[in-house]
């Protein structure tokens, strides 16, 4: 099994027992490439990367690939959007990366985010603090559970991935 | 109408990385041009102030000659005169030239070119000579971090409401600031959730270390330190509210350390400590 498609399956076994702790969905792919490419068509040019390509992206960026699926649409502009995952401790992330024709980074949009604590999510004392124990206040696992504040979430994860893009974006996409 | 269900309707919501975590703006009936002013608001300020970016004033003021003027932003400016104001404030307690401890500690990466050893100033060494020159009397690693997230929480949610916005929330890894009425929760040290409030026109910050802890030389060592700069551990978080993100942040880091102390600045600064102790937890 995979180290992506690990991290997949201890993810939805955490969603199928909590309904998702703290879920957003920011944009859709295609709400974000009308974003980041207004009045641009974009045309789908998804890459396999191979063994070779995948080695040359680890050695220039320190990061692998999660998947060999380069989810990558070409601007009329000669600019990019990428599709992108990342996996960390306790969150899973789908974010957007526009380049532009120079293939330097334009934007960064996280698409969905998905957060779970997996000791703390199989303890009931933990979840029932969410089903209205609050005085009348009843949170809805993973909808009602929103604008949070906590200590600082760290976007490392993200910026390390946007990193392997660049990578992945002159082994790959500049190369043609 | 509060924002429990940010993709109902008119509002939107985004989210980008900045300032090292993530930036999430809601407003209702904003526009995708109101928006990307709005984060752009946020990324002009990690450009300046992160310690991460290369070119930003920190990374100017760490090489800086002790002595000689350093031109940098005037909203730096203004984020380090606040700084020094409270580390006066706090005798010591809140103190941004701590950086080099974090960077030995592990907390901060180690920037290029800079010798640890010489950085020995803090803010009092830190003087400001106009709305776009400051002097280090003595070398110095700033670290802005919380503060910096909190003028840009702050400069993000005048652009919204002088755009005419009712209803928005900018949340900055935690640091946000509410215009209407939003209810938010208030996430512990352990990770759980354990209280909840509703926030109006003010700005709520939150500060853990539970999670953040590193040993060295026989030291738990967290990024939150004491007035003889040696870290204060705890497990539970700390919210502040204040009228603005810088001040409520400002005061947890505060909080943290010395909590009588953090009190008694609290109500000179008109912001109200959040404790999240389970005991105390049990309001709204």
């Amino acid at each position: 099994m995979s180290r992506r498609s690990t991290a997949l399956a201890a993810f939805t076994a955490l969603a199928a027992l909590t309904g998702g702790v703290h879920a957003t969905e920011y944009l859709t792919p295609a709400q974000a490439q009308a974003q980041m490419f207004p009045s641009q068509a974009l045309t789908q040019d998804f890459r396999q990367l191979t063994p070779e390509q995948i080695a040359a992206i680890r050695k220039a960026s320190g990061e692998s690939p999660l998947s060999p699926e380069l989810k990558a649409w070409r601007a009329q502009d000669g600019g990019w959007f990428i599709i992108d995952e990342v996996v960390g401790k306790h969150e899973f992330i789908t974010y957007a990366v526009s380049l532009d024709a120079s293939g330097a980074v334009r934007d960064v949009e996280i698409l969905d985010y998905r957060e779970a604590y997996g000791q703390q999510v199989s303890d009931a004392r933990w979840r029932s603090q969410f089903v209205g124990k609050r005085a009348g206040e009843s949170l809805k696992l993973g909808t009602d559970i929103q604008n949070i504040s906590g200590a600082t979430l760290s976007s490392k994860h993200v910026t390390d991935g946007v990193r392997r893009l660049l990578a992945t974006y002159a082994t790959v996409l500049a190369a043609r | 109408m509060p924002l429990s269900s940010p993709q109902g309707n008119a509002t939107r919501k985004r989210c980008q990385p900045w300032l090292g975590t993530f930036v999430e703006i809601t407003a209702a009936h904003a526009d995708d041009d109101l928006l990307r002013r709005a984060f752009g608001a946020v990324a002009t300020v990690h450009e300046r102030m992160s310690f991460h970016a290369q070119h930003s004033d920190l990374a100017a003021l760490r090489h800086a000659t002790p002595g000689k003027r350093v031109r940098i932003h005037p909203d730096t400016v203004s984020v380090l005169r606040f700084a020094i104001d409270l580390y006066r404030r706090s005798h010591g307690i809140f103190d941004v030239a701590v950086a080099a401890k974090l960077v030995a500690s592990g907390f901060l990466p180690r920037p290029p070119g800079v010798d640890l050893r010489r950085m020995t100033g803090t803010s009092a060494d830190i003087e400001i000579v106009s709305d776009r020159d400051v002097i280090l009397h003595r070398p110095m690693l700033i670290d802005l971090g919380g503060i910096a997230k909190g003028f840009a929480v702050d400069n993000a949610t005048r652009l919204l409401i002088d755009a005419g916005m009712t209803h928005a929330v900018v949340n900055a890894g935690g640091d946000l600031r509410v215009v209407g009425e939003t209810r938010i929760h208030l996430r512990d040290g352990d990770g759980a959730i354990r209280r909840s409030l509703v926030l109006s026109d003010a700005a709520l910050a939150t500060s853990a270390n539970r999670h953040t802890r590193r040993q060295r030389g026989g030291t738990t060592w967290v990024p939150h330190l004491d007035a003889q700069r040696m870290p204060r551990p705890i497990d539970h978080a700390i919210s502040v509210i204040a009228d603005e993100c810088m001040t409520a942040d400002a005061l947890t880091k505060v909080a943290l350390v010395a909590p009588p102390e953090a009190e008694r600045l609290a109500s000179t600064y008109d912001a109200r400590i959040v404790p999240l102790e389970p005991s105390t937890g049990a309001d709204h």
